[in-house]
């Protein structure tokens, strides 16, 4: 079965960065606009992840401390263009989900802007956005993220603007005829095939995350744990058969679009079971122990060497981005003494980690972990001996107890020569505390980064950097023109993806209607 | 008393994980499986609870 449809602009997802051009194309008005999207409802991985958006507000100094700390992030590879572009758009956000759609934020931080790019907890490494501007924690609804409930409202309202969403129908080839887009093939559930007719293509559908060969032939999983990384899996955050199959990046590929590197959006993670409520829901926890992960206490490899100055561990690009670069089977081990859980169940360190709040105490942390363990964890542990949490860890013992007994000896002579980190944070390890503790820390996150290159204008650009006329991305996927190729960034979601999304929207618009380019 | 789960749900699973008695995950049709046809007197409030907790509202309780 074969059926032909014709619209203007077409958009292949209807995650945040989709609905952000579809969003802008409606606005545009005047054209017609379908949005196709694999999975049966729309939201994308956004709705499983973000609480809260970071927006750059509309003044001159925060536009420019914010641009300048990107361009800096990204070691001035990305597109210095699209920059400036997307810290403008987002500056549309609480407009947009605040008074629009009607989203309540009960906490806002306010930053100045000479602070952008240093705050840690909210540094680069925050995952729901960037340290460059306000930070607004959404309230959702029941038990769910609120971007998940403005995605929703999103869809229900670019419904009555006129958009028409096909749901299940997934975009898998573009066509491409005298150098130009013209079209895109999707397949309707029974397998009708549906010929779409467009003067614009716009291509974000997400990341690979649901595609763990592909994952693994791009070199993107490397590790002897990859059941974690497996959709619906525990590592990766995006929800279970989220659909994020690299069809994108496959068709883009296919009609000559540049290749970039991908990666995992990074947020280190203990992975299940016993570690959230569920399957489905990493943020229902059932434990602590992502409290105690994010502590800036002694982290190894498999080798038993240090490899990081141990304050990243709240910084998710850089801790994942070192675990992955740097380590055997994309993994670390966060090892403390019964010291140190003592004093965990007293306060954990104050101003210092992501997203956990003053006053949090880690009670009964030997009885969460048995508890995760009961239930199948086998990436944690706790014995009486280092030898034994070796043994089970698969650690090297001989050199792990070199690197405590320096580790031990920094914290005495208050620095530490090898890492550099805050003598106050370097908590000895000690057997003679009765207790040694350890978790194993994968490089997770919220989704994969990157695959397509895009102009200044979103414009998807060839292996020569030429833009292919017609054909236009926005999201995770194109984020290695933003943060650099390979993209390295937890931040995906919302601050580069909605932007890129309605650059997009607007660049369409603007080539359809025969005007200059925005 | 009945429950139903609209078009709109987005299959994140949060009903399975908190109330896997009355729901999950169905893979190959991607979408959420109402395990009770009739919900029986001792779940009716656990029911409801998942329509309060669902993200979207798509879980309805239908009289």
């Amino acid at each position: 079965m074969k059926k032909v449809m014709e619209t203007d602009v077409a958009v292949m997802g209807s995650g945040v960065a989709g609905m952000g051009a579809a969003y802008k194309l409606a606005k545009a008005g005047g054209l017609k606009v379908a949005v196709f999207e694999k999975y049966p409802a729309q939201g994308g991985a956004v709705s499983n992840c973000p609480m809260c958006f970071c927006s750059t507000p509309d003044t001159p100094e925060a536009q420019k401390s914010a641009y300048e700390v990107l361009c800096r992030f990204s070691n001035y590879s990305a597109n210095m263009g699209l920059i400036s572009k997307v810290v403008k758009y987002s500056s549309e956000f609480p407009d947009i989900f605040l008074k629009q759609l009607k989203i309540e934020a009960p906490m806002v931080v306010n930053r100045p802007p000479e602070d952008y790019g240093n705050q840690r907890g909210y540094t680069m490494g925050h995952a729901n956005g960037l340290d460059v501007g306000d930070i607004y924690f959404l309230q959702g609804r029941g038990q769910g993220h609120g971007m998940a409930l403005a995605l929703f409202r999103m869809r229900l309202m670019l419904e009555k603007q006129g958009v028409k969403f096909y749901f299940s129908t997934p975009i898998k080839k573009i066509i491409r005829e005298n150098g130009k887009v013209t079209g895109a093939i999707a397949y309707e559930k029974d397998g009708t095939e549906v010929i779409i007719k467009c003067k614009a293509l716009i291509v974000a559908s997400g990341g690979i995350s649901g595609n763990l060969e592909m994952m693994k032939e791009l070199g993107v999983v490397k590790t002897k744990y990859e059941e974690a990384y497996q959709d619906g899996g525990q590592v990766l955050i995006t929800f279970p058969d989220s659909c994020q199959d690299g069809d994108g990046q496959k068709a883009v590929w296919e009609i000559g679009g540049k290749k970039t590197g991908i990666v995992i959006s990074a947020d280190p993670q203990v992975p299940n079971p016993g570690v959230r409520i569920g399957k489905n829901t990493p943020w229902l926890v059932a434990n602590q122990t992502k409290i105690v992960t994010e502590q800036p206490y002694l982290r190894v490899n498999e080798f038993g060497k240090r490899f990081i100055n141990e304050e990243m561990s709240s910084n998710h690009t850089a801790m994942s981005t070192a675990i992955i670069e740097n380590n055997t089977n994309m993994a670390c081990y966060m090892i403390f003494d019964e010291d140190t859980a003592r004093a965990l169940s007293e306060k954990v360190e104050d101003g210092y980690v992501y997203f956990i709040f003053k006053g949090v105490k880690v009670e009964n942390l030997r009885g969460q972990m048995d508890e995760a363990i009961a239930k199948g964890n086998r990436h944690m542990c706790h014995f009486d001996t280092i030898h034994e949490v070796c043994e089970y860890m698969g650690i090297s013992e001989k050199n792990l107890k070199e690197t405590i007994a320096k580790y031990n000896h920094a914290s005495e002579i208050g620095y530490d020569e090898a890492f550099q980190t805050n003598p106050k944070y370097i908590k000895p390890v000690r057997e003679e505390s009765g207790h040694i503790y350890c978790y194993r820390i994968l490089a997770g996150g919220y989704d994969t980064l990157g695959g397509l290159a895009i102009d200044e204008n979103a414009n998807i650009i060839d292996e020569n950097n030429c833009p292919i006329e017609g054909l236009y991305a926005g999201g995770d996927m194109a984020t290695a023109s933003l943060y650099g190729n390979p993209p390295s960034n937890a931040g995906g979601t919302v601050y580069g993806a909605m932007p890129t999304g309605m650059l997009a929207g607007d660049s369409a618009a603007a080539y359809v209607k025969g005007a200059d380019r925005v | 008393m009945k429950i139903k789960i609209a078009d709109y749900c987005i299959r994140c699973g949060i009903c399975e994980d908190l109330y896997p008695e009355l729901f999950r995950r169905n893979y190959s049709e991607h979408c959420m499986d109402l395990l009770l046809d009739e919900i029986p007197a001792e779940l009716e409030e656990r029911a409801k609870q998942a329509a309060a907790d669902c993200a979207v509202a798509a879980i309805q309780v239908v009289k």
